[in-house]
């Protein structure tokens, strides 16, 4: 046997210059083929003296380890060679990519998620109720006078409401959810309800006839004003995904007492003042309050025992914030130039 | 409403904060401050008095005492000091009869005789026009002055003008008339209350006074009215007669019946001074039953508990005593507070509370975070099902829309729909129903969107509604001939909702219904899974989009989303991979015209049973080559077995059964 270094060296060299796969095989073959020299060696370990047993043995196997391990490693480098020739040439990288045509859910659909994701995660339930009600549900469990004559100074614009013939009429806020929901379930509770609402009002840039509201409900031992501050300020923060100032206001609601309304300072221009918040600064997002005891009267459960939070506010609002739409009659004119770019 | 910020400072001693300032701070703790505005050297302040304080707050003096409260200040109450002329007696000269007391709860009167009509001294023009009034006369002009500081609408009459020297408040006849100061006639009935005297109507009552007994530059001796009238009826009367003014907005929201004195009072000063008339003795005041402050047992524990901070009972009685709540402990913890009766919006230890949390300021609450038992949210399943349908939708290429919940009296004509829902007082008549099907409004999207975008797909999840109730509907539309497109979108969404076996049958309209039909006769199905009817796929009629000026074909289907939801499911079964190789053998049927694909299929599963895996059609050929009234048709044969490689002996063996039996019927040819 020669030299095994030299060997090495040799074979090597050999596998260097190799020029395709058919090469590369009979160098394979010359010395690891049925007939070829290291085989031949390895066969012939049973003839050799013992005492140059062990060692030839051990050199041979290094020796057919080292050759596959350089025949792999030139055959990765001819393959990857060739293909590199097949597909010669240069690619403009610039050249647009072509897009999978893929659908859009609406900005709505999209904001409504982020609210029941976020008020999930803080253990509210997502509840819905029916969007044609009745007065009871829409105004006089809610505490809302209904044939007070004046009651239209008192319920704001939850009055501008459609009737229907027949005597129904469209709910004008996804409160009546509150107590379809308190008349089958005993507190403690959590929930909030998301929902299309109507209200009879010409349209423009801010208003429209049917929008969404989304709902929300606490009620248990000892829930408080702070309480709420708590919750609203976390799902505030989540929301615009930054720390969001907001202040309370007094106002009045039929159906809460003490009542306030929520601003949020202006998310578009930070507090500066801006067109979005006729420059004060500050957005007016909501109406909250703690649940007025004759709502809890009406529903069957004694003011005395149970303590809660209510809060609507307009998701299309929120929505305009979050994505900057100036105009709410995007969301129901189904124009996919809008549409596609959510 | 408008504000003087000089009048409101004329109620202190102390200087008021600029009026920007005090316009934040009543926006925080009171009422929004919408606008503050130069006018001369006084400052128009806007505030927009919620309306459950407009009893107590439509008035200068109101505010001021609001102020008082919030900046700690002390207010002067403005001067009514009288000096009667004890030679004339009021009720020798005029008499009052109040014929309904429901709904005149008091009626208060002076007389003041020897005025001087003339116009008003500048400062109280100043005043009024700042409040939007116009100067008419000094007597007019304090009347009005005094209802915008007190809030008690005030009324004058020229005494001789008044027949038989007595005025009566009741309801009117039908059929009289009143000429009114605005100088219009009205025409009254017997829901609206008047001010009358032997004969005829002086005044529509709490509303607007009349030409009959008019303050004019001849008039020496006036009677002042000061009342109380109930909210109910002059909010009646005002509508009925399409009148709101000054008065009739603050008698809608109500006002405290003790107010009438001191306001009268406050008026006769003003004009005895200013206009040098003589009051006459005495108030005539009818005021069957007087209204007494409320007391209310305020929990200390409560207070604390549903702001949410620790309020020390010092700062609690210092808040009440500020708004004019006198309030006495009765034991710890407990204290009574005396409500004065012109704070007519609170009664409840809540109302209370609102005072109490609003002074104190919600921005002094800090945040803290509820203690509830930990109750993970229970899953909506109808939410979730949406979601997870909408998702499917997306990734399929839909696009979401959202329309509006109404359709209009000529939509409804287009499709006939049965059993609408009409609004009683639509917006206009665009939206005049509720909408029967999501269909009409997708139309609309389709014809708004054809010239810009070219194919469209779109999809909306919504609400529709007729006389049996209020449904979730899924309805999707595509543009082009894409039928079988829509028939996969449908296949493909059931799968992944986890609804096996859903079919589709065919459709016959009756001729009735086919006239207005939505759908292309025999170009449409019935979706159904098991027996259950489910929705209905089909092309669109094209009478229906050349009324909705849409180009070209348009295929929907339509969903029960209740249904779908209740049949969907999360389960979702492996199928194990078999590692047996599959052989495919493929078939070509030459069948008349009418033979529907399904009933191919079925034979070749029956026949082959178990060890066919799949079938899958991959040709339909109708042509010149073939015979009049045939189709060829070409199906994909999978063969495979999951505990074995098939032989070609095995497999041949189907494949003949299979030929045989679907060439059973001598109209079927299998070309091999």
């Amino acid at each position: 046997m020669k030299n095994s270094n030299l060997l090495k060296k040799e074979v090597g060299n050999e596998i260097k210059s190799a020029k395709d796969l058919r090469e590369l095989d009979q160098i394979f073959n010359k010395y690891l083929g049925k007939k070829g020299e290291i085989t031949l060696i390895l066969k012939g370990l049973k003839d050799t003296p013992k005492e140059e047993r062990a060692k030839v043995g051990k050199e041979a196997n290094l020796f057919k380890n080292f050759i596959e391990k350089e025949i792999k490693g030139k055959k990765e480098n001819i393959r990857f060679a060739g293909a590199v020739a097949e597909d010669a040439g240069w690619i403009d990288i610039t050249i647009p990519g072509r897009k999978p045509f893929i659908g859009h859910l609406h900005p709505l659909t999209q904001t409504k998620r982020k609210f029941e994701e976020i008020f999930q995660s803080m253990g509210f339930s997502v509840i819905e109720g029916p969007e044609i009600e009745n007065e009871f549900y829409n105004f006089e469990a809610l505490n809302i006078p209904v044939h007070h004559p004046a009651r239209s100074t008192f319920c704001l614009s939850l009055c501008r409401t459609f009737y229907l013939k027949g005597g129904n009429l469209l709910r004008s806020h996804t409160s009546p959810v509150q107590i379809r929901y308190m008349e089958k379930h005993h507190p403690p509770l959590r929930i909030i309800v998301p929902g299309r609402i109507f209200r009879n009002e010409a349209t423009d840039a801010k208003h429209e006839f049917n929008f969404y509201h989304i709902e929300g409900l606490m009620v248990d031992k000892s829930v408080s004003i702070a309480n709420f501050k708590a919750i609203l300020q976390e799902f505030l923060n989540k929301f615009f995904q930054k720390t969001i100032k907001m202040r309370l206001r007094p106002t009045y609601f039929p159906f809460t007492e003490p009542s306030f309304e929520v601003d949020i300072e202006c998310v578009i221009c930070g507090g500066k003042g801006c067109s979005t918040c006729l420059g004060s600064g500050w957005i007016e997002m909501m109406g909250a309050g703690m649940v007025h005891p004759n709502v809890f009267k009406n529903v069957g459960l004694n003011p005395k025992d149970w303590q809660g939070f209510a809060f609507g506010m307009g998701m299309d609002r929120f929505a305009m914030m979050k994505y900057k739409i100036n105009d709410i009659r995007f969301f129901y004119a189904g124009d996919l130039r809008f549409l596609r770019q959510f | 409403m408008v504000f003087s910020y000089n009048w409101l400072q004329s109620f202190f001693k102390k200087k008021l904060p600029k009026p920007e300032k005090l316009a934040e701070i009543l926006t925080m703790a009171s009422f929004e401050v919408s606008k503050v505005e130069k006018r001369g050297n006084d400052f128009l302040l806007d505030i927009d008095v919620l309306p459950n304080r407009a009893p107590d707050c439509f008035s200068h003096f109101g505010i001021a005492r609001e102020c008082a409260a919030l900046l700690n200040y002390k207010i002067q109450t403005p001067s009514a000091k009288l000096k009667e002329d004890k030679n004339k007696r009021a009720r020798d000269l005029i008499k009052i009869e109040v014929k309904d007391k429901v709904a005149c709860l008091r009626y208060s009167a002076r007389v003041i005789s020897e005025v001087k009509v003339g116009s008003s001294p500048k400062w109280l023009k100043e005043r009024l026009e700042i409040c939007g009034l116009q100067s008419i006369n000094n007597i007019v002009d304090f009347a009005n002055y005094t209802m915008l500081e007190t809030g008690q609408p005030l009324h004058a009459f020229d005494a001789e003008k008044i027949a038989g020297g007595k005025i009566t408040v009741r309801f009117a006849r039908k059929g009289e008339k009143i000429s009114a100061l605005d100088g219009k006639k009205y025409e009254l009935d017997n829901n609206i209350l008047l001010i009358a005297d032997r004969k005829e109507p002086l005044a529509i009552a709490g509303i607007k006074g009349g030409k009959k007994a008019e303050i004019d530059k001849n008039t020496k001796i006036i009677v002042l009215e000061s009342a109380n009238f109930n909210p109910i009826v002059i909010s009646k009367s005002s509508k009925k007669l399409n009148l709101r003014t000054d008065a009739s907005l603050r008698f809608e929201h109500g006002i405290d019946p003790n107010l009438t004195e001191s306001a009268i009072n406050r008026v006769a000063s003003l004009i005895a001074e200013i206009a040098k008339g003589k009051v006459a003795k005495g108030l005539i005041d009818f005021y069957p039953k007087k209204v007494l402050p409320q007391k209310i047992k305020l929990d200390l524990k409560y207070v604390d508990s549903l702001i949410g901070a620790k309020i020390s009972e010092k700062e609690i009685k210092n808040i009440l005593e500020r708004l004019g709540f006198k309030n006495k402990k009765i034991k710890t913890q407990l204290i009574e507070v005396t409500v004065p009766t012109l704070r007519l919006d609170v009664s409840l230890p809540e109302d209370l509370i609102e005072e109490i949390a609003r002074i104190h300021g919600y921005k002094n609450v800090v945040l803290i975070s509820p203690i509830a038992t930990l109750i993970p949210p229970v899953k909506n399943l109808e939410i979730f099902w949406e979601d997870m349908t909408k998702n499917i939708l997306k990734d399929m290429g839909f696009s979401e829309v959202y329309n509006y919940s109404f359709i209009s009296k000529k939509e409804n004509d287009i499709f006939n729909f049965k059993n609408l829902i009409e609004l009683e007082n639509p917006l206009s008549s665009d939206y005049q129903y509720l909408r029967p099907s999501l269909i009409p409004n997708l139309l609309k999207n389709v014809s708004k969107n054809q010239k810009i975008v070219g194919e469209i797909k779109i999809f909306e999840l919504g609400k529709i509604f007729r006389k049996a109730g209020e449904k979730r509907m899924l309805t999707v539309l595509m543009n082009g001939d894409r039928f079988f497109e829509a028939k996969g979108t449908i296949d493909l969404l059931f799968n992944k909702l986890g609804i096996a076996k859903v079919w589709y049958d065919e459709f016959e309209a009756t001729p009735e219904e086919s006239k207005t039909s939505l759908w292309v006769q025999k170009r449409c199905a019935e979706i159904k899974v098991n027996q259950e009817e489910l929705g209905f796929l089909g092309e669109i009629s094209p009478k229906i989009l050349e009324k909705f000026k849409i180009v070209g074909k348009v295929v929907s289907f339509d969903l029960d989303f209740e249904k779908l939801s209740r049949l969907s499911s999360e389960e979702h079964e492996f199928r194990p991979i078999s590692s047996y190789p599959a052989a495919i053998q493929d078939i070509a049927v030459l069948v008349p015209g009418d033979v529907l694909v399904d009933e191919i299929l079925n034979k070749i599963q029956i026949a082959g049973g178990k060890l066919v895996r799949d079938v899958d059609l991959f040709d339909i050929y109708e042509g010149e080559e073939l015979p009049e009234g045939k189709k060829n048709l070409a199906f994909h044969i999978i063969y495979q077995a999951e505990d074995r490689t098939l032989s070609s002996d095995e497999i041949n063996k189907i494949h003949k059964k299979i030929i045989s039996s679907l060439e059973e019927n001598p109209e079927w040819q299998v070309r091999k």
